[in-house]
């Protein structure tokens, strides 16, 4: 079983990333919105961290050479099939033949396509996340181009569809992607330079951020006011460093560390924010208003272990009479 | 200077970073080796269930741990009673020596010139002094198998270029004041590049993708361009002469 790519842009196959490896300087990588790719994979039958396709941006169409049943998450967006809209964040039966599209709207940015079996690409390091600044995992090392073959794992599509059909998640999982005039409150942990920063600290939760333009898997810049403190900080030592750390260089404008993050890095770490939010974050482009609060250790624990504990096993709804009908999302 | 009882910090809700010291020093990076190890034992024994993963790094070490499973407040007991037992112990550390051979200067590091001219030393000089030395390797970071090397003689410390580049080589080999490193893979960066090796340092195909690992020792030794050749895409540990004797530190 397989797929052809007709047009891409941005896209990758992803899954939850490269663990055990950050000593030998390997990033986690993965994909950039977790609960939108592990809601994916269980509306398939999947197990929630079995690699699929994340894309970013949009502008995504692929063909299926053999009967497949698939799923989109993620950001809002028009999912056509064969000129017909569908449904997304549902299974979905595609024939051979098929050609699907994806046209992002105007909340979120990043997608999820999963494949009911996973994608049949080689595991490298115990992940098949593309790690493509460094040439490898995923498939053949890079993101999609145009006419890629991509192959899927063989599976008995009609019997996964008889398990999953009409399975859905509760309106709040559709909501959780920030939408275009909110400003994303990202929660956050003191990150482990923040007392160097005296009391500029204080300062990082007055100001509302912009999203930059400078915004890619490894991490997204952002606009705004300066923490003056970071140009008299300058580099501290090289520390390990992980998604979710808010960096300060010497300009003074903040850094989120995303899925590729570097494993160390050498900018002081003001705040840490908390996983869910990070992926909350992934789904915001350029011009998105934030603003950090502060949250303390054992919260940010609690709110950690229920994200793990819903990422493993995301909860769906059973199918409902109205499953046949336009639902109001 | 090193710290009394190591610092703890946590963040994020599944992270606790420990730090022994301000600085970049051999002594303050062998507590962080000791602690790695103490706890990488442990954590495979099962007795810490919730330790993820260990990063250590020049002066700090990080675990990443599950919070389903244990909490900050734990494994701050954890490593406090870890380093009590080993603070004053002398440990034999596990670590290899690694031979790398590096061609130097020439389009190998084109930045070689621009120092012999900075340190008024002649080519044969600078290979002299950069090849005298058996290296620590503090840590791996920051791009897959890039290894951090240190101390270099002062006599070669040259702070890193003020502006980086945007495409490094893989196997390229720099100097960045008292550190010397070698790229594992393409990236960019701000090193001022001396030589390159022809050995395949990283791998993501072998298991483990990059030999050298924290706390191991590092020789380089200069080869000609006609060696080069001879060895160029062999990984490290299939070329004979690459590992020393095991040593202790």
């Amino acid at each position: 079983m397989s797929i052809e790519i007709i047009n891409s842009f941005f896209a990758s196959v992803q899954d939850f990333g490269r663990k055990g490896y950050r000593s030998l300087g390997v990033p986690v990588a993965g994909a950039m919105d977790q609960l939108s790719a592990a809601y994916a994979n269980t509306l398939v039958g999947n197990r929630s961290d079995e690699a699929l396709i994340e894309v970013i941006g949009g502008s995504f169409s692929f063909k299926i050479l053999k009967e497949s049943l698939i799923a989109v998450t993620g950001a809002d967006a028009d999912l056509i099939v064969n000129d017909t809209k569908a449904r997304t964040w549902r299974a979905l039966f595609v024939n051979e033949g098929s050609v699907i599209e994806i046209r992002l709207k105007q909340r979120g940015l990043v997608n999820y396509i999963s494949f009911a079996g996973g994608i049949d690409v080689p595991s490298l390091m115990q992940s098949k996340s593309t790690y493509y600044r460094g040439g490898f995992g995923g498939f053949r090392g890079r993101l999609l181009k145009n006419g890629d073959v991509l192959p899927l794992k063989t599976t008995d599509v009609h019997s996964v569809l008889d398990e999953v059909a009409g399975k859905r998640p509760t309106k709040d999982v559709l909501e959780r992607i920030p939408d275009r005039d909110e400003i994303l409150n990202l929660r956050a942990t003191k990150g482990i330079h923040a007392d160097l920063f005296s009391e500029d600290f204080n300062r990082i939760f007055q100001f509302i951020y912009t999203v930059g333009s400078s915004c890619d898997r490894m991490g997204y810049r952002l606009e705004g006011q300066c923490i003056e403190k970071a140009r008299t900080l300058g580099r501290v030592i090289t520390t390990a460093v992980d998604r979710g750390y808010v960096q300060l260089p010497p300009d003074g404008k903040p850094i989120v560390l995303m899925a590729d993050s570097q494993t160390t890095g050498g900018y002081a770490v003001i705040l840490h924010v908390i996983r869910e939010d990070v992926d909350r974050l992934a789904q915001c482009s350029t011009g998105h208003k934030v603003r950090f609060s502060l949250v303390d250790t054992m919260t940010a624990e609690q709110f950690t272990a229920l994200y793990s504990s819903i990422l493993r096993n995301p909860p769906l709804q059973e199918p409902e009479e109205e499953y046949y009908g336009e639902l109001p999302w | 200077m090193i710290y009394d009882n190591p610092v703890i910090k946590e963040s994020g809700g599944y992270v606790v970073h420990i730090e022994f010291c301000t600085g970049i020093n051999l002594n303050c990076n062998i507590c962080v080796q000791k602690l790695w190890q103490a706890l990488m034992e442990l954590s495979k024994s099962g007795i810490d269930g919730g330790i993820e993963e260990i990063v250590p790094a020049y002066s700090s070490l990080t675990i990443f741990y599950n919070p389903e499973k244990t909490c900050a407040e734990k494994l701050r007991k954890t490593v406090l009673q870890q380093w009590k037992k080993l603070k004053d112990k002398k440990l034999p550390l596990e670590s290899s020596l690694w031979m790398i051979p590096v061609a130097y200067g020439g389009t190998f590091g084109p930045d070689l010139e621009e120092i012999l001219a900075a340190t008024k030393l002649s080519y044969e000089s600078f290979i002299a002094v950069h090849t005298s030395k058996e290296y620590l390797c503090y840590m791996l970071g920051f791009t897959p198998g890039f290894v951090y090397l240190g101390d270099v003689d002062d006599r070669i410390a040259l702070p890193r270029l003020k502006s980086p580049k945007s495409r490094i080589a893989p196997g390229s080999v720099g100097i960045a004041g008292k550190q010397t490193g070698i790229y594992g893979v393409e990236s960019p960066g701000g090193w001022r590049i001396i030589g390159k090796t022809p050995i395949k340092m990283f791998d993501p195909r072998r298991s483990p993708p990059i030999a050298i690992k924290p706390g191991d020792k590092v020789r380089f030794y200069p080869v000609t361009v006609e060696q080069y050749k001879q060895m160029e895409g062999v990984y490290l540990t299939d070329l004979s002469t690459s590992q020393g004797e095991q040593n202790e530190h």
